[in-house]
């Protein structure tokens, strides 16, 4: 570490993965209602289990992004963080405010709008978060007056996201107007400030790891998030179908939404390119596996996967089906959550003062392979549910529950492999809080073998 | 390409489109109210999404084709099931369904009769927004399909002829008036409303039975009467009605041409 306050991060990892590893009950619970009869029905209905499942997802990869920066952000502008103090403050306030929003969704209290459901004190408390959280990166890098591209895209991307959270603030009473400017905060997530995110954590994390050029790979990342917010901020429109907005958005959605991959793929030759160039000789294999794993899945989860169902004629008969399930999952599985599994990989060894080969343990490569493989096979399960729903219930004409029994047999599937993930994920965390803290051990210089400017 | 070029590709790119995409923006604004038809949000379709949002209703279903996989889509569920229905329905859904039977059942909510009113209101509102035509197909909330009947591959809209019996069929599948989703036309297969699998006979019989008291005198006549007035003779039957009344929607009077009617009435003497 050579930054005393770059350790601000750990703290927010812990809560990032106590909540992933929360987040696997619910989901756990969702399929096994999928599953049904649900004998806890009247305490905890399938609609309180997902709202939560899908909240905490959105907290604990914000919680991880946002230690990713303050881990980065001292790093790349050379400096010490503006006040830990405040961070700290930060992390307390936002932890409160997810923890009541799961709270409140247990006793019913709910805004009711899909991966919006935060109450709306709930939603004010997050944008102050997010307004701490600028206010301090902001100073860091106004004091040291110096800002790298790499820390730029993802302080940028972060400030993007706090912007883009207002329109979740606003309420119409025209449905259709209200899911339209959802979509700005939804959408303009996850398929555009999200991605810049992404991104600039993968230009960190190659530079670290491969020692690729800087100059290089900054430039490209640049055609990276140009390309991202090319095709996807038009690409908006594939959620404008059917939902009684002017027709030329089917167009532009089909069009659009069909370059989106683009982005991803630029990111899977980015990292090729760079690990190609200058090799993957880096001793943290762990960490290698989890940012090539992310470049990869997000290539198909949320390019392949998405330009599966994404044009307007195909849409029109799988809208609402499974199939945006299967994409769903392994999108924010691939891009996000391994991206931040990626950066914490990463750091834990400089934060715990260990060397970087120590950090290959046989837990840590289950808990890598048994999330990849739970992964694709629940999105494999969701696909076939999917694939299965579309053509009983849409094309055929078969009743919405006939159909539901009669793909039992892919739920069957979704359960195993979500246990396999699942136990990825307590393998994950036990890695985290158990094996390493074990060697804890006064932070030590920058050790000699990493390459401290590359 | 230089460090400056990627630059400025980023910076226009993100510019122009962003551009394009807010002008659409306000030009969707301008056909908002034409489209999902702004007028008729009354007090009531507001109070009604309220009640939407409140109930979470979107973390199991999907309106528009938006929400969670749970349970079954609400789009076009007025012009499907009705008011009538809808309202005994919410009241206590384990009325309708099993959870042993379909392994999943709607949690009876602390509706209040107004709220009900309210979000069938809204639901109705939903229902009418120009959706440039999804579903391509009704989708149903169940029936239809179990072996014996005819929907497997029937076309959803067009009709094979002009012949009024298949002009009837065609209307009978389609939503609205939807029909199909709550009458199968399978032997025992009892939907939401009673099958039709013969109708044309169970409505000769009808006319003839001393409970009937109605107005019509032969099946065909009988079968037109049930249409335009459900609740001149009431079947018995745990899902087709409540308190004495059908469940069946009453207003098709007003929104069938009589034309349809006719072609409905043709197509249901031809089950027997």
């Amino acid at each position: 570490m050579r930054y005393r306050t770059q350790a601000v991060a750990y703290p927010y990892w812990v809560v990032a993965l106590l909540l992933y590893g929360l987040q696997m009950v619910f989901g756990l619970l969702a399929i096994v209602k999928y599953l049904g009869p649900d004998p806890i029905r009247a305490v905890l209905p399938f609609d309180v289990s997902k709202a939560i499942h899908t909240n905490l997802l959105i907290v604990w990869v914000l919680t991880g992004f946002m230690g990713a920066a303050y881990w980065l952000v001292p790093e790349e502008s050379r400096t010490e963080l503006y006040s830990p103090r405040l961070a700290y403050w930060q992390l307390g306030l936002f932890t409160a405010a997810g923890v009541t929003a799961v709270v409140g969704y247990l006793f019913r209290w709910t805004a009711g709008n899909k991966l919006l459901e935060q109450p709306y004190p709930v939603k004010l408390a997050i944008v102050v978060v997010m307004l701490m959280f600028l206010y301090n990166v902001g100073m860091t890098i106004w004091r040291a007056r110096r800002l790298t591209t790499t820390e730029g895209v993802l302080v940028a991307g972060l400030a993007g996201a706090a912007v883009l959270y207002l329109p979740a603030l606003l309420e119409f009473d025209n449905y259709t107007v209200s899911i339209f400017y959802r979509w700005w905060t939804v959408h303009l997530w996850v398929e555009g400030v999200w991605e810049m995110i992404q991104g600039g954590l993968l230009a960190y994390l190659l530079i670290r790891l491969s020692g690729a050029d800087r100059e290089v790979m900054e430039k490209w990342l640049y055609v990276i998030v140009g390309l991202t917010f090319i095709s996807g901020i038009l690409g908006t429109a594939h959620h404008y179908f059917w939902i009684g907005v002017p027709a030329y958005w089917l167009p532009i959605g089909g069009i659009f939404s069909a370059l989106e991959p683009l982005a991803f793929l630029a990111m899977a030759v980015y990292a090729y390119a760079a690990t190609r160039r200058s090799g993957l000789a880096h001793p943290n294999r762990m960490a290698v596996h989890w940012t090539i794993g992310s470049v990869i899945y997000s290539a198909f989860g949320a390019g392949i996967l998405g330009l599966a169902h994404t044009w307007p004629s195909v849409n029109r008969w799988t809208h609402g089906t499974m199939i945006t399930a299967m994409h769903g999952h392994m999108a924010f599985f691939g891009a996000y959550v391994m991206i931040v599994l990626a950066v914490v990989t990463y750091a834990a060894p400089i934060l715990f003062g260990r060397p970087h080969e120590e950090h290959e343990t046989a837990i840590g490569l289950w808990a890598f392979w048994l999330q990849i493989a739970g992964m694709f096979g629940m999105t494999m399960a969701f696909a076939t549910a999917g694939i299965s729903q579309t053509y009983l219930e849409r094309i055929i004409g078969l009743g919405y529950l006939e159909t539901q029994q009669k793909i039992q047999v892919h739920f069957l599937m979704l359960l195993a492999t979500g246990i396999l993930f699942a136990a990825g994920v307590a393998l994950y965390i036990y890695d985290f809080f158990f094996l390493v803290p074990r060697g804890h051990r006064e932070p030590t210089p920058w050790p000699a073998a990493e390459p401290v400017e590359a | 390409m230089t460090k400056r070029q990627t630059r400025a590709f980023f910076y226009a790119g993100t510019g122009v489109f962003g551009a394009i995409f807010i002008a659409l923006t306000i030009d969707s604004h301008r056909q908002f109210p034409t489209l999902t038809h702004s007028d008729r949000i009354t007090p009531a379709v507001i109070a009604g999404k309220h009640v939407w949002h409140r109930q979470n209703c979107v973390n199991c279903h999907t309106l528009l084709g938006e929400g969670a996989y749970f349970a079954p889509d609400l789009t076009k569920i007025t012009q499907q099931r009705g008011a009538a229905y809808l309202k005994a329905f919410l009241k206590d859904p384990s009325k309708f369904y099993s959870e042993e039977r379909d392994r999943r059942l709607m949690p009876t909510l602390a509706l209040s009769d107004r709220e009900i009113d309210e979000l069938i209101a809204f639901l109705d509102w939903v229902g009418r927004i120009d959706t440039q035509g999804w579903p391509p197909r009704p989708i149903l909330v169940t029936g239809a399909a179990i072996p014996g009947t005819e929907a497997v591959g029937a076309p959803p809209r067009a009709a094979a002829s002009s012949d009024p019996v298949a002009l009837g069929e065609a209307l009978f599948r389609r939503t609205p008036p939807g029909c199909s989703a709550c009458h199968s036309t399978a032997p025992g297969v009892n939907v939401v409303g009673p099958s039709l699998a013969n109708a044309a006979t169970v409505a000769a019989q009808r006319v003839e039975s001393p409970d009937y008291h109605g107005k019509a005198t032969d099946a065909a006549g009988y079968l037109r009467e049930s249409i335009l007035d459900p609740n001149a003779y009431v079947v018995q039957g745990p899902t087709f009605s409540s308190g004495g009344r059908s469940l069946m929607p009453s207003d098709f009077a007003q929104t069938l041409e009589p034309r349809q009617v006719d072609e409905l009435v043709a197509y249901l003497m031809t089950l027997r």
